[in-house]
């Protein structure tokens, strides 16, 4: 292909870190005070919204600060959910709570590092990485639905919510209060986590990367290491969200690795603003939920109304809803100066 | 004094078109060499095979004694040969510190020394003032400043300079012969610069060698090559 | 099937119709760099036409050229509105297509229902070939597959238009300098591909049941085929693209199951992109 990419200047891109640890602190303080003011079955459902958005998460991740989009993040977050339901299962001579999350982090890390590698030392970019992350989503689904002595077909696999054994205290997750505040710890610690790692020099590099990779080439950087590294990264917290997801909601099914779920959380962080790690993190939440509460309700014209938006946000805002705030916010401050 | 660079026997041909043949050239540590030539001489393609952008069909390049001609583009780059684009490329989107702050990382100097690292090559560039302002709204001859600033930050070794004054007013022009003079003698840092602006190679006072139809035409000082009627029949079109 | 003429003419078969499937890429993706995600839409589009206008009570003769014009003035219109802002940003395409394609498969629930539909075999029986039973419109399809390959191969090489098409591909700065009109090219290659698309659901509707998602079945595998044809190569390489996607499942699902095929399939097709990223024809890079 002859088309030259101009330099991706993402608006938004900027998010000054400073707005963004405040308003994540305001999230997080919002979401361990709702408790006392939802009703019980919002209690117990938020949870699996916050598990999207760590998925959501782990998109922003390799999409806004590195600049590369995958469709294929639901494939990681079905080998997380049917590693922790093998492993907690019995269907395997070991396992157990912990060894289950390290083998989901570990295999959504490994498969990705094996794919990233093979394909970013080759210079694979843009539309065949795509490609090539879409035909994971295809596949896994197809290992799913073809390895039905492992993972129960079509029909699924159920799985049991484990006991948080550490010795010195015992955690049976049964509550939903509980629940709801040892997930929302997970996802505040997961997102600390990501957002230390995007203000390190590390992370640092990702952004140079999806402004101007040539030129970070030409400076010594070995770029296809380092994107192979953030795509290892992005599935393992992918595969994390999904091993959260199945001892939180006790099942697993192929769909959760399909295409189509691959692309909704593309249009979650399209539309909440891929640069914003806790702007996709609340859109995962907002847009999931707002999903599975309005195609119960209108199924059919809820997904036409997201495509609209979807294809608007693409048209016209970039940034996404984080990237239309922040620069109403900046607007705002240089009119004051 | 052993070479810091040394290229022998470069040559490129590309589908029927020989682009570079034969090119000898060698350049001393704090040496400055201007490499000029009308259109279509090769100054582009010679300058990428010395970056790694481009892959020689025949010849080699050596720098520091060692043989680089296999090195790719971000291995070279790490032996500090870099280059500073034609179109100046830089993080548009992030403010000049940013931007230094980039290349620093990538030179791999340690954490506890990069701020101060950084403000030493906004200093040298003269972005101290801009250093909050963003890459984009950086005027032209700003930004192939800042494209410089990478460059060192990057702890480069052998710039290699693409145009480095175009589109830059006679003023900014004239600060650059300075940098450029100060990098080389203060910093023993070393340049092969690609220039079209007499002036400006007239001022900097260095070796020139003259390319024409991808063969080392001549080389020597500026008054000795400015007044060859050779010379300045190949701008003609008439050698 | 288990006779080596059986597999073979199998493998044939599926060749020629995953290029039927994938021309309207081709040209779309393969010429003019539109990574059209709508594609499969498309197909799923030309379907569902096929089947309103049979059930209307147009003959399959008819109704297959109604469907395939209804869906290039569909890609008229998204050409119009949205694509031809963003040739030169492909990521912005390839997402703005897939938005297509949510639409498109929302407004097809809402206008046609989920339900499958079904289009009439207009050409049942089998054919008698070396000792084998080949369906008769499989064949057909098939067949009509290469002529219509080989007429755009014809229009791209030998008409003035498409050798305006070709300056395009080689070189959109001096086409536009030489007095052409590209916005107007553009448009008429998207359509085209379009329209092929279209036709390719329309003459595959008969083999299987209608849904809406029927068309995504050959997006990924179009995408694949085209690429490891060689982008440009419009024939050939969609045919030998078709071939190491299409062809080789079939022969792969032979000694393990289609699922197994299939995930080989795509590891394969994944591993030779990777090697050879301008296509199987144009050697390694």
């Amino acid at each position: 292909m002859t088309h030259t990419d101009l330099p991706n200047a993402t608006p938004g891109s900027n998010v000054r870190f400073g707005a963004e640890i405040k308003l994540a602190f305001a999230v997080f303080a919002g979401m361990a005070l709702l408790p006392l003011f939802m009703s019980g079955y919002l209690v117990y459902i938020l949870p699996q919204y916050m598990i999207f958005g760590v998925l959501a998460m782990s998109l922003a991740l390799l999409w806004g600060v590195t600049g590369i989009l995958s469709f294929g993040q639901a494939g990681f977050f079905a080998i997380g959910g049917y590693a922790i339901g093998l492993m907690t299962g019995g269907a395997l001579p070991f396992g157990g709570l912990i060894l289950g999350l390290v083998a989901a982090v570990l295999l959504g890390y490994l498969v990705a590092a094996l794919i990233g590698y093979f394909l970013f030392s080759a210079g694979v970019r843009d539309a065949y990485f795509v490609l090539v992350t879409l035909s994971l989503s295809i596949v896994v689904e197809q290992i799913a639905v073809s390895q039905s002595q492992w993972t129960g077909g079509w029909n699924g696999m159920f799985i049991l919510r484990p006991t948080i054994d550490l010795g010195f205290v015992r955690l049976e997750l049964f509550e939903d209060v509980p629940v709801y505040y040892a997930v929302l710890l997970a996802v505040a610690l997961i997102y600390l986590g990501l957002y230390a790692f995007t203000r390190s020099r590390f992370g640092k590099i990702l952004v140079g990367i999806r402004e101007n990779e040539p030129r970070l080439l030409s400076l010594g950087v070995p770029t296809a290491l380092h994107k192979t590294a953030a795509f290892a990264l992005s599935g393992a917290v992918a595969a994390l969200a999904g091993a959260m997801y199945g001892m939180h909601s006790g099942f697993v099914s192929p769909s959760l690795g399909g295409v189509l779920f691959s692309t909704e959380v593309v249009v979650w962080v399209a539309i909440a603003g891929r640069t914003s790690l806790i702007g996709a993190l609340l859109g995962g939440i907002i847009v999931s939920s707002l999903s599975n509460f309005l195609s119960a309700v209108t199924p059919t014209y809820w997904q036409l109304a997201l495509g609209l938006i979807f294809i608007l946000t693409i048209a016209f805002f970039r940034g996404g809803v984080a990237g239309a705030l922040e620069r109403v916010v900046s607007r705002r401050k240089s009119a004051q100066s | 004094m052993t070479p810091l660079l040394t290229v022998q026997n470069l040559t490129k041909r590309f589908q029927g078109l020989v682009a570079n043949e034969g090119v000898n050239f060698s350049l001393s540590e704090g040496e400055i060499r201007s490499v000029i030539g009308p259109n279509g001489a090769g100054k582009s393609t010679f300058i990428s095979m010395i970056s790694g952008h481009l892959s020689p069909s025949e010849g080699q390049i050596v720098f520091r004694g060692k043989d680089i001609t296999a090195f790719d583009v971000q291995r070279r780059a790490r032996l500090g040969i870099i280059r500073k684009f034609q179109t100046p490329s830089v993080f548009l989107s992030l403010t000049a510190r940013e931007n230094i702050e980039l290349a620093v990382i990538a030179s791999g100097t340690p954490s506890t020394k990069q701020n101060g690292r950084i403000d030493e090559v906004l200093d040298l560039v003269r972005m101290t003032a801009l250093a909050d302002s963003e890459a984009a709204i950086l005027s032209h001859g700003q930004r192939q400043w800042l494209e410089i600033g990478l460059l060192l930050g990057a702890r480069a070794q052998l710039l290699l300079l693409d145009e480095p004054t175009a589109g830059m007013t006679a003023e900014e022009t004239q600060a650059t012969v300075q940098l450029i003079r100060y990098l080389t003698q203060e910093l023993r840092l070393s340049a092969i610069i690609i220039e079209h602006d007499i002036n400006f190679i007239r001022d900097l006072k260095a070796p020139i060698t003259v390319l024409h139809l991808g063969k080392v035409f001549c080389e020597g000082i500026f008054e000795d090559v400015s007044a060859d009627p050779h010379v300045r029949n190949i701008y003609l079109g008439e050698e | 099937m288990s006779s080596l003429v059986g597999v073979l003419i199998d493998a044939t078969l599926i060749t020629l119709i995953l290029a039927l499937a994938a021309s309207g890429l081709a040209v779309v993706f393969g010429l003019i760099g539109v990574i059209n995600m709508g594609h499969g839409a498309m197909l799923t589009l030309g379907a569902y036409f096929t089947w309103a206008a049979t059930t209307a009570g147009l003959p399959f003769i008819a109704a297959v050229p109604v469907a395939a014009l209804s869906v290039a003035v569909i890609g008229l219109i998204l050409e119009h509105v949205l694509i031809r802002h963003f040739y030169s940003r492909p990521f912005e395409t390839l997402l703005l297509t897939w938005g297509f394609f949510m639409v498109s498969t929302e407004v097809i629930k809402i206008v046609f229902g989920a339900d499958f539909r079904s289009v009439a075999n207009p050409l049942p029986g089998t054919l008698e070939f070396g000792g084998l039973q080949i369906p008769a419109y499989r064949a057909l399809v098939a067949v009509l597959s290469l002529v219509i390959l080989l007429t755009i191969g014809i229009i791209y090489k030998k008409t003035t238009f498409g050798l305006r098409v070709r300056a395009l591909v080689q070189n959109q700065e001096v086409a536009s300098l030489l007095g052409q009109d590209s916005a107007f090219l553009y448009k008429q290659v998207f359509v085209a591909g379009a329209f092929l698309s279209g036709l390719a659901g329309a003459l595959i509707s008969p083999m299987l049941s209608i849904d809406p998602y029927i068309g995504n079945v050959y997006l990924v595998r179009s995408f694949f085929a085209v690429t490891l044809g060689g982008l440009g190569r419009l024939v050939e390489g969609t045919i030998l693209g078709s071939f190491v996607i299409g062809g080789s499942e079939t022969i792969f699902a032979l000694t393990t199951s289609q699922v197994f095929a299939q995930t080989i399939v795509f590891v394969l097709a994944v591993v030779l992109l990777r090697f050879f990223p301008r296509g199987l024809l144009a050697g390694r890079s």
